[in-house]
C-alpha cells in the first residue's frame, strides 16, 4: 500500500459524462482495467467449461444413439434456429458497436446499440418461448412434469410423453430432447442474464458513467454477450442442422 | 487508459457480413448428404465464426497475451475431455464385434474368450 494513498480520478471527458474513481485497492487505472479483464477471461473460460461438459454429453450419446439423434433433430425447425441464429450475430454486432462507441464517448449511440442488443435478447426468447411451446405441446418435453420420476410400471418418463409417437422407433427417444431442453434452457438463462446486465449498462450510460476514459463495465458486459453468441454458433448446427 | 485499438465500424460490419454468409452456408452445407462428414463440415465453419466472433467482437486480436492463454486454454482442456469421453464410446463396441479379438483367434495366439450371454 503506497504511503499517503489518494484516490485516482479519470476525469469526465464532457459535461455529459461523470468522472470515474478507481478502486482504492488499484494503483492506476491501467492496472484496474487489466485485473479486471483477466478476471473476465478467467470467468468465460469457466463458462466455456460449462457447457463443454454439456456438448460432451451431447456428443458422446449422439455417438451411442444416431438414429435417435437424426430423428430428434428433424422435430426442430431449423428455419427457427436459423432465425434465432442470425438475431444473435446481429446482437453481437450491435453489442460490439455500443461498446465501441463508449469507448468513443458518444453516449447516445451508446444507449441506442445496446437498445438493440437488448431487443435481439428477447426476440430469440420469444422464439425460444414459441419452439418450447410446440415441444410441449407435443409432449417431447412435457415442462409440468419436469421434476416427476421414472415409472416401474409402465417404464415411462413423466416429462417425455410423446404424443405424436415421432419417437416411436428409436431407442432412448427421450435423449435428445433432454439434452436439446437443457442445454438451450441454460442458454437461455444466460441470454435472459445477460439482457439484464445490458439494461443495467444502459442504465449507467444514461448516468455518463462510461466514456472513453472509463468504458470497462461496457467493455465486460459485451464479452459476456459475445460468449452467448458463441454458444449458440456451436449449438445450433449440432442440434438443428447435423441430422 | 492502456487500450490503444478501437475497431472501425467498418471491421466490424465486414465481420458480421462473413458470420452471416457462413451461417447461410453451414444451413446449405447440412442439406447435401456426405454422412458421417457432415457432422466436421458443420463444427469446422461454426469453428471459423467462433474465431471471428472471438478475435474482432470480443477483440482479442489486439489483447494481452495472457488473456489469449487464458482463454484459449479452455478450449484445450476441453479437447481432453471430448478426446478422452470419445474415445471411450468410440472403442466401446469393440467387446460385440471383437475385431481385434478375432483377428488374435485366427492366428492362434490367444484362445475363444467366453461369450458374454448376460446368462450367470
Amino acid at each position: 500500500m503506497s504511503e499517503g494513498h489518494h484516490a485516482v480520478v479519470i476525469p469526465a471527458p464532457g459535461p455529459e459524462f461523470v468522472p470515474h474513481t478507481v478502486a482504492h485497492h488499484f494503483d492506476t487505472p491501467v492496472q484496474e482495467f487489466q485485473s479486471a479483464k483477466l478476471g473476465f477471461w478467467l470467468f468465460l473460460a469457466t463458462e466455456i467449461l460449462l457447457f463443454g461438459g454439456l456438448f460432451a454429453a451431447y456428443f458422446f450419446y449422439h455417438e451411442a444413439y444416431p438414429e435417435t439423434f437424426r430423428l430428434g433433430g428433424q422435430q426442430l425447425d431449423w428455419k427457427l434456429g436459423a432465425v434465432n441464429t442470425t438475431v444473435l450475430l446481429v446482437s453481437s454486432w450491435t453489442m460490439a458497436m455500443g461498446v465501441r462507441s463508449a469507448q468513443t464517448s458518444q453516449k447516445k449511440k451508446t444507449l441506442f446499440y445496446c437498445g438493440l442488443t437488448v431487443l435481439g435478447a428477447v426476440m430469440f426468447l420469444v422464439i425460444k418461448f414459441f419452439e418450447y411451446k410446440a415441444k410441449n405441446d407435443h409432449g417431447l418435453f412435457v415442462f409440468t412434469n419436469m421434476f416427476g420420476g421414472y415409472d416401474q410400471a409402465t417404464g415411462q418418463l413423466s416429462w417425455f410423453k410423446d404424443y405424436g409417437g415421432v419417437m416411436a422407433g428409436v431407442p432412448h427417444g427421450h435423449l435428445f430432447f433432454a439434452i436439446y431442453v437443457t442445454m438451450t434452457g441454460i442458454h437461455g438463462i444466460h441470454v435472459l442474464v445477460g439482457a439484464g446486465l445490458i439494461i443495467w449498462i444502459m442504465k449507467g450510460c444514461a448516468k455518463g458513467r462510461f466514456h472513453a476514459g472509463y468504458f470497462l463495465p461496457v467493455d465486460l458486459v459485451g464479452l459476456y454477450w459475445h460468449l452467448v453468441d458463441l454458444i449458440w454458433i456451436f449449438l445450433f448446427p449440432l442440434l438443428y442442422l447435423v441430422p | 487508459m492502456g487500450h490503444h485499438h478501437v475497431s472501425s465500424p467498418e471491421l466490424f460490419r465486414n465481420v458480421l457480413i462473413t458470420l452471416l454468409i457462413l451461417t447461410a452456408l453451414t444451413v446449405a452445407a447440412s442439406r447435401i448428404h456426405f454422412g458421417s462428414a457432415n457432422m466436421l463440415i458443420a463444427m469446422a465453419i461454426a469453428s471459423i465464426k467462433a474465431s471471428l466472433v472471438i478475435a474482432f467482437f470480443m477483440h482479442l486480436k489486439w489483447d494481452t497475451g495472457i488473456n489469449k492463454i487464458v482463454f484459449l486454454s479452455a478450449f484445450l482442456f476441453l479437447s481432453l475431455l471430448f478426446v478422452f469421453t470419445l474415445g471411450d464410446q468410440a472403442t466401446r463396441r469393440m467387446d460385440h464385434e471383437m475385431h481385434v479379438v478375432k483377428a488374435l483367434v485366427d492366428k492362434q495366439w490367444v484362445q475363444p474368450p467366453p461369450l458374454h450371454t448376460g446368462k450367470q
